[in-house]
């Protein structure tokens, strides 16, 4: 795209197939993307890359989203850095708690579309 | 020794015959009793003793009846006493059990259960993941996203789309359902704050409301609401699927508004009252007896959105009956419809 200072968005996905196409959407939509594979991946990443937003998925293999989540919220560095949780869990108890952990947004993968998805992306960092 | 008074009574050989003829009896020729008056007070003495001795006797003979009688019937209770207590020990045993063959079964009721909610949420999860991949790449590539399609190839892209939403929507649906096997036994009362939990959900639909660019309101009254004993994770199903019907049946630019009121705290109910009104397509007049049956669906509510279970009213209705508060809608077709409920701010002890 055009904009020379393109967002960074650091998408949080274990399923390699959601991964690339939410990936390749988001790409074409000029965003940067960087993709963590699980739980610790993201926590090492998050400082280093500094993404303008991040997608955490909840079920990730060793640490979980919910962790991951605390974290980024518990570090003075990152803490400012809007998280969209998007995960195909759902239950209440799941929105309550990410809500709590100061997520921005909870997206249920399955109940939106990427062009859905762009459209919050773009409100978020507007 | 006086002289005996010789008195002319019968003598022994009057009365003994034949034993005084052989002179046994010779001896006693003179005797006569009437001679002797100290052997008459002798042989009174002694009848008077035999009788008295006779009674003490008899009394002694009967004072022991009474304690054996009462010895036996002390050994019978006891012994029926025993009977009893050996039926009351094998019922005891019985119940115990009984009892225990209860508490296994509902163990494995327990874990049944537990199992079943553990089957539905992982399902859910495990299902959502690929349907959500076939969803995206569907919708990528019927709008071109992927590559250049031709009209028809769009046109097949978005019937599987379809489809795909409509698995996704069941699949929604199958996590709702099972609320619907819960009895108030099951229900979990405790004081809830209802503007929060309210709160909660609208963030939940804040994105659904915007993609539509539906105008979301919450109006709640000046006063504090005081906390409503409610089983929250059941009334939050209610307002997910009224709030969830109200966005769905709105169209793009239209409005949904919740509103708590207390106007009915201080009446005979003591109950809150929440209102959902949207500005949306409203409920065909022919059909409103039937919008709370189960798989019920009006037929606007069908041309707008094929995707339904037909289950929410009908689970929302269960859910407020159970909690004592009542459910209803105002209709105005074509311009709207109003759902409200009211929550008695105490439940009753059953």
């Amino acid at each position: 795209m055009d904009n020379a200072e393109a967002k960074k968005v650091l998408i949080v996905e274990d399923d390699e197939f959601l991964r690339s196409l939410n990936a390749k959407r988001l790409e074409t939509e000029g965003f940067k993307v960087v993709v963590a594979v699980d739980g610790q991946n993201a926590i090492d990443l998050i400082p280093q890359e500094m993404p303008n937003l991040i997608f955490l998925d909840l079920l990730l293999p060793g640490i979980d989203g919910f962790e991951v989540l605390k974290r980024i919220k518990a570090d003075e560095k990152t803490k400012a850095i809007p998280v969209i949780v998007f995960s195909n869990l759902g239950q209440k108890e799941d929105i309550e708690k990410a809500h709590n952990l100061g997520a921005a947004d909870f997206l249920i993968k399955a109940n939106f579309t990427l062009d859905d998805v762009v459209v919050k992306i773009k409100e978020i960092l507007k | 020794m006086p002289k005996p008074i010789v008195l002319h009574w019968p003598t022994i050989e009057n009365y003994a015959g034949d034993w005084y003829n052989m002179g046994v009896l010779e001896p006693f020729a003179n005797f006569s009793f009437v001679n002797y008056p100290s052997f008459w007070a002798i042989l009174l003495i002694f009848f008077v003793a035999v009788f008295y001795l006779g009674r003490f006797w008899q009394s002694r003979e009967s004072h022991l009846q009474i304690l054996i009688n009462e010895a036996n019937l002390k050994t019978q209770q006891i012994q029926e006493l025993e009977k009893v207590n050996q039926e009351l020990e094998s019922k005891n045993r019985e119940l115990y059990s009984k009892e225990l063959g209860l508490t296994l079964a509902n163990k494995k009721l327990q874990s049944l259960e537990e199992a079943k909610s553990k089957f539905v949420s992982v399902t859910t999860h495990q299902l959502r993941t690929p349907l959500a991949a076939i969803k995206w790449t569907l919708d990528m590539a019927a709008k071109g996203q992927l590559g250049t399609v031709t009209d028809e190839q769009k046109k097949y892209l978005s019937q599987g789309l379809i489809s795909t939403e409509r698995v996704i929507s069941i699949v929604n649906d199958l996590l709702k359902i099972d609320a619907i096997d819960a009895e108030r036994a099951d229900y979990t009362f405790r004081p809830t704050d209802l503007v929060k939990l309210i709160s909660n959900i609208i963030f939940e639909f804040t994105n659904q409301a915007a993609i539509k660019k539906i105008n979301f309101l919450f109006l709640k009254p000046q006063n504090t609401i005081p906390l409503v004993e409610m089983d929250p994770d059941k009334v939050r199903m209610v307002l997910e699927n009224l709030i969830d019907n109200a966005i769905k049946y709105t169209s793009s630019g239209g409005k949904v508004t919740i509103k708590i009121s207390d106007e009915r705290i201080n009446s005979a109910e003591g109950a809150i009252e929440i209102k959902i009104i949207d500005s949306g397509i409203g409920i065909p007049s022919s059909e409103t007896d039937k919008i709370f049956q189960k798989f019920f669906r009006a037929s606007n509510a069908i041309k707008a959105e094929p995707d339904g279970s037909g289950l929410g009213l009908f689970i929302a209705r269960d859910i407020i009956e159970k909690h004592n508060g009542a459910i209803w809608f105002e209709n105005d077709p074509g311009d709207g419809t109003v759902f409200s409920f009211t929550l008695p701010l105490h439940q009753k002890k059953v």
